[in-house]
């Protein structure tokens, strides 16, 4: 199981705006494949997959603000669950 | 090409240093590493390198990306991440985070955020070490960005005609953030301009930890023969972004796999060592447990130390003499 955080991308960041999710919770991805898009230090940033396997549950729905380090979901391999 | 256990020794300090870069990364994107990190994996062999022909007491100055150089000086890999960390366990105790590890009693004259200046550190450190008729070096780290800055140059003519026991070694991954050298780069090749004021310079595979070795210890020599500074720029590639969190978008998925593939440091050392008969298998995977197991004791107890005391603020500010 993948964890799908909230990076760090800059010394002073400590929340993110999560603007969209481009995969929806039971979708398959890949590894390499864009998962969410946030905001941060007005930036648009895409949260990329490390993984490839299935979307987890979304912990956080759009519009939320998310500390830096937050899991906001899960890549699961298969045969796995939360 | 030297004994058994000092090639061992140095395949496993550049594996540590992968390690610990790897690590590191993960954790600054987590947001655990306070101020961030320049992660220098693929580098390995420059710092192992340097470190393994110099005498314990010799002096280092070195950069922004400074966390292969200070692990290869003989940093523990827990006070390293201590104060990545900005814990009072670390190299500087908590107050300097990545890009200030140092210890000048243990012959570190510290990394620094100014690019290029680093040098002129080491340029100071090697004038104080003629200065003060110590049979020993300094080295100056510097980047292929810090080349193109004028202090650098000024530090290099100074040693030069001083006759300074420096070694200037240019960690040149090519890169100055997002800017490939050749880009802005006159001239080509650094070691011709560096030429240019008397000294000798050359430039090497910065992928092999033998030959940077065998050119430090060369330049070290020279030095301590009272003979002045050498330049020598290892070339070599970092594998990650200027630093965590970059989402670099100015160099092919390509190029990157192609240096991982063919020019990484470790596994090229590796190979070689498996071919002279001073590796086997085994002995790589032992040592890939012990490196592992070390790394995730650091993270622990970088994890587990205190915050520096507020109470201890002011130490190390100044000399203390001014206050009661």
């Amino acid at each position: 199981m993948e964890e799908v955080f909230i990076p760090a991308l800059g010394m002073a960041m400590e929340e993110a705006y999560l603007e969209k999710w481009i995969k929806q919770e039971g979708e398959s991805v890949n590894a390499g494949d864009v998962i969410a898009l946030i905001e941060t230090d007005k930036a648009q940033v895409e949260v990329v997959c490390e993984s490839s396997g299935t979307v987890g549950k979304h912990r956080y729905q759009v519009g939320a603000s998310v500390p830096v380090g937050q899991t906001i979901t899960v890549i699961l391999a298969p045969g796995e669950s939360e | 090409m030297g004994t058994r256990e000092e090639m061992l020794s140095m395949l496993r300090m550049m594996m540590m240093i992968r390690n610990f870069e790897e690590t590191a990364d993960k954790l600054t994107l987590r947001g655990k590493v306070s101020g961030g990190m320049h992660n220098s994996s693929g580098q390995e062999a420059v710092a192992v390198g340097v470190m393994s022909a110099l005498a314990p007491d010799d002096v280092i100055a070195t950069t922004h990306r400074s966390h292969h150089h200070t692990l290869a000086k003989g940093f523990t890999a827990r006070e390293v991440m201590a104060e990545l960390m900005t814990k009072a366990t670390g190299v500087s105790k908590g107050r300097g985070a990545s890009m200030h590890l140092g210890d000048v009693a243990r012959g570190h004259f510290g990394g620094n955020g100014i690019v290029g200046a680093g040098m002129g550190i080491g340029m100071g450190a090697a004038l104080g070490i003629k200065m003060a008729g110590d049979k020993k070096v300094a080295i100056g780290f510097v980047g292929d960005g810090g080349m193109n800055t004028g202090r650098t140059w000024e530090a290099i003519n100074m040693a030069a005609i001083w006759k300074l026991p420096l070694i200037v070694v240019v960690d040149n991954n090519q890169y100055a953030v997002e800017t490939f050298i050749d880009r802005v780069t006159a001239g080509g090749d650094l070691a011709k301009r560096a030429s240019g004021f008397g000294l000798p310079a050359s430039t090497i595979d910065g992928q092999n930890v033998l030959e940077v070795k065998e050119a430090v210890s060369k330049a070290r020599d020279f030095a301590l023969a009272g003979n002045g500074p050498t330049f020598i720029n290892a070339l070599t590639y970092r594998y990650y972004g200027h630093n965590v969190g970059e989402k670099g978008q100015y160099r092919t998925l390509e190029e990157i796999e192609d240096w991982r593939t063919h020019r990484d440091p470790i596994d090229q050392f590796a190979a070689r060592l498996l071919k002279e008969g001073m590796l086997d298998e085994a002995t790589y995977d032992e040592m890939k447990a012990s490196v592992d197991a070390e790394i995730k004791d650091a993270v622990e107890f970088a994890e587990n130390s205190p915050y520096p005391d507020p109470a201890e603020v002011m130490l190390n500010v100044d000399s203390g003499k001014l206050r009661g």
